[in-house]
Order: structure tokens, then sequence, then C-alpha cells
């Protein structure tokens, strides 16, 4: 039941950003990409803090994750 | 990479950028190396008593190998000490420890004309505690290069030994899985959605907790929606997050965080952040209100040795938590940057949002320091 759940929850994020990519905006062209290459536009940040903060919320607040797949567990939660 | 004599501070930037993984535009593979150490300095409190200290010491080193692939790799240690409370938040009898944690993780990349596969593996040990885990994940750029699909599947392995033996040779057991989608929407607006779905049975309880006993089995869904925006003008990016996320033991939770990314002469970047956090309680938590013959910790009705699941973990109670942060970096040539970093968090059961707070607990409150540079090579 509960994978089932989830394929519905994949299917439909699927569907939304399929409805989103789609909507009237024109493509974005290789030579207007200027920005998006700025480090402050990538979508991950700093991989060490990001290590530190994502542990430490984690040994303080009962949610996680979100981003990832295979981190390793510890004994802090 | 074409290297001027004289390079900007933007051009140091763009390179930079050039070689973090898992970016928007990662069709191909970085073509120089990257070295970041970081140290971390934290601890918490609650009103009379000085709780959890960490020093964490870490590096993270990208190796571009053969044209097509690269190899990251990162090595930390926590240095853990202080004081924890067995139940709720009581200050008289809390625990004493002092541990290391050593963690390390490992991924190959390979690139390909329309996206990449990464192999990942990652370790984590202390006295008590022993995490393995695998990991694999893919990515497809569509034609255009303006989205590109996610897709990761991961597992992990931990062992279980508390110095206070109240079990032994314990286990628990995740699989996880990912699916997302970042997409180009503007030249000056970038978003990503990501699902994750953890499933994992074992030992899920706290041993060093009195009255403590979880199910052994937690499911775990996330929704995670990030949003960037350039502001040319002002010379400044801000980053949106929300997360959105439940678990089998009836724990709901939305965390919000902002950044405003500002650029400044000579290579500063000066960013504040805010982050807010609320969670329902787990439906097994209790508040601290003890049985009138008992006494605490125990529950009102609580059988001795019966199999109800209770705990009076804060971490699983209701409450709000809110982060605020100052980020300084500088880049001071191509290849080298420096960063500072303060964050200020506290935590009480009356700031939850969407519903009542678990009462009678005091705020938790935690201050960390991180400070590193990053060497390109």
């Amino acid at each position: 039941m509960k994978t089932r759940t989830s394929i519905r929850t994949v299917l439909a994020l699927c569907a939304t950003v399929a409805g989103l990519s789609g909507c009237a905006l024109p493509p974005v062209q290789p030579w207007e990409k200027g920005q998006l290459a700025r480090p402050d536009m990538l979508i991950q940040g700093d991989g060490l803090a990001t290590r530190f903060n994502e542990h430490i919320y984690a040994s303080k607040e009962a949610a996680s994750g979100g981003s990832a797949v295979g981190g390793g567990g510890c004994g802090c939660n | 990479m074409d290297h001027n004599k004289q390079p900007s501070v933007g051009q140091a930037l763009l390179a930079a950028a050039m070689l973090l993984p898992a970016l928007v535009h990662a069709e191909t593979a970085p073509e120089r190396g990257a070295i970041s150490v970081k140290y971390l300095d934290y601890r918490e409190d609650q009103p009379g008593l000085d709780r959890i200290r960490v020093h964490a010491p870490s590096i993270s080193v990208l190796a571009p190998v053969a044209g097509d692939w690269a190899i990251a790799a990162s090595a930390t240690t926590d240095d853990v000490s202080g004081a924890s409370p067995r139940y709720h938040t009581a200050v008289s009898g809390a625990s004493r420890m002092h541990d290391l944690r050593k963690a390390g993780d490992v991924s190959v990349t390979r690139y390909r004309p329309g996206g990449t596969i990464s192999l990942g593996a990652a370790f984590s040990t202390e006295h008590d505690y022993r995490s393995r885990a695998l990991s694999l994940q893919g990515t497809v750029d569509s034609e255009d290069k303006n989205t590109t699909w996610t897709f990761g599947v991961g597992g992990s392995d931990d062992a279980i030994n508390p110095v206070n033996r109240i079990v032994a040779n314990e286990g628990r057991q995740t699989v996880n899985l990912l699916a997302g989608v970042t997409h180009v929407f503007t030249p000056l607006d970038i978003g990503q959605l990501t699902y994750t779905h953890s499933s994992g049975h074992g030992y899920y309880s706290d041993p060093y907790k009195l009255v403590d006993n979880r199910p052994r089995k937690r499911d775990q869904d996330t929704l995670l929606a990030q949003w960037n925006h350039r502001f040319v003008g002002l010379d400044a990016t801000s980053r949106l997050s929300y997360r959105y996320y439940r678990d089998s033991f009836g724990v709901s939770a939305h965390t919000l965080s902002t950044e405003w990314v500002q650029s400044l002469a000579g290579g500063w970047t000066f960013t504040p952040s805010l982050r807010l956090y609320s969670q329902r309680a787990a439906h097994f938590y209790f508040d601290p209100v003890y049985g009138a013959s008992t006494g605490a910790p125990f529950p009102p009705g609580y059988v001795f040795g019966g199999a109800a699941f209770t705990s009076a973990d804060q971490r699983l109670s209701g409450f709000g938590a809110v982060t605020a942060g100052i980020k300084v970096a500088k880049q001071i040539d191509q290849d080298w940057s420096v960063d500072l970093k303060l964050e200020r968090y506290e935590q009480r059961g009356a700031w939850r949002a969407f519903g009542d707070g678990s009462p009678g607990l005091a705020p938790l409150r935690a201050t960390s320091v991180q400070i590193g540079f990053t060497r390109l090579w």
C-alpha cells in the first residue's frame, strides 16, 4: 500500500513538472545561461556545509533527508 | 578551460561553478579538481544545562579523471561531548557522553552526452554505531538541456551496540528512492522538485533514553521544492526551498529556508539566511505528565514490561524552530576562496505552526561556526 502511494506521488510529481515545463515560457537558449552558471545559482550549494547542516538537524529534529539517497546513518538520532 | 593571465573574480566564480557535481549544466565532466577543508564548532544548551558540543574538521576532494569521469570523496570526524537529557528536557540525571564519529563517502560519476550516472558509497563509525550505505543515481537531460530528470536508489545497513548493553547486535536496514526534476524557466530562474521515499526496519529506539520503545519499521516521504532567482541589477541571488516531510511515526514537518546571496566589490559575498521549521509530534510521544503512583519518567497508565510504543524524546515532540545565519565569503583569486558562517538556532514547543506544540519542554538553543577554504587545482 505504501509503495503504491509512493508511485502515485511520483507520477503526480512528473505530471506537475511536465505541465510546468510545457507552459508558455519560451525555452532558454544556451547563450542565455550565463547567469545560471554562477555558483550561487546552483541548486546544490556548498557540499561540506550541507553535510554539516543535515547531520546537525537530523540530530535534533525528527525530519531528515529530501535531497539525496544512500547517506550513512548515525547514532545521533 | 581557458586560463587568462589576469582572471577576474567573475571568471573565478564561473570556474568554481564548473567543478561542482550534480548541477544543472553538468553534462560535461569537470576540467579542474578542487579540495575543500572546513571546521565546525557547534554547541547547544537549554536553561540550566550545557548540552552537546561538537568539533568537526572535514575535507572534500573532487578529481576529474580521463575526461568523462569524476571522483568525489569527503571525510570528517566529529568529536562529540556533553550532556543529553534521558527524558524530555529533564536536567536532573542527564547522561554524560563523549564519542568520536568518523565518516566518509566516495562517488564515481560517468558523464555522457545526455546525462550522468553515479555510484556512491558512505560509511560512518562510532564506538556504539556503524553505518554503511550504497547509492546509484542517474540524470537524463532533455534535448535543449533545460530539463534534467534525476533518479536514485540507495540502501544502508546499520549496526547498533549501545554501551549500556540494553540491547546487543541490533541493526537497521533502509532502502531509499529518489525522483526529481530540475528545470530552467528563464535565464534568471531555475527550479527543482525532488521526491524521496525511505523504508526501513530494525532498531529505532534510543537506547540512552528512558521509557523509549519505538516501532521497528519506519517509512519516510519528503517532497522538496527549490527555486533560485538572479537579480542582475542588484548583483544578488535569492535561494528559496520548502520541504514537506511525513513518516509512519506520525511526524509531519514543514521546513522553509531562504538565503540572499549578495555579491560585493573585491570578491566578497555576504549571505544572510533564515530557516523556519515546524513538526507534529510522533503518535507515541507523551507529554511530561507522569503517573501519580510511578512518578517521572513514566506516563500515566504505563505498564512495566509492556509492548506499547512510548517515547519522551524531545526530538519526537511537537515544536517549531528558527535558524538565523550569516555567511561571509571572499574569493581571493582564481584558485582560492575562504568563508566563515555563523548560525543561531532555537526550538520551542510554542513555535509549532499549524497546531499546538508539546507543552512543558525547555527551549533548546544552539550556536554553530563554520570556517573553510577551497582550492582549485
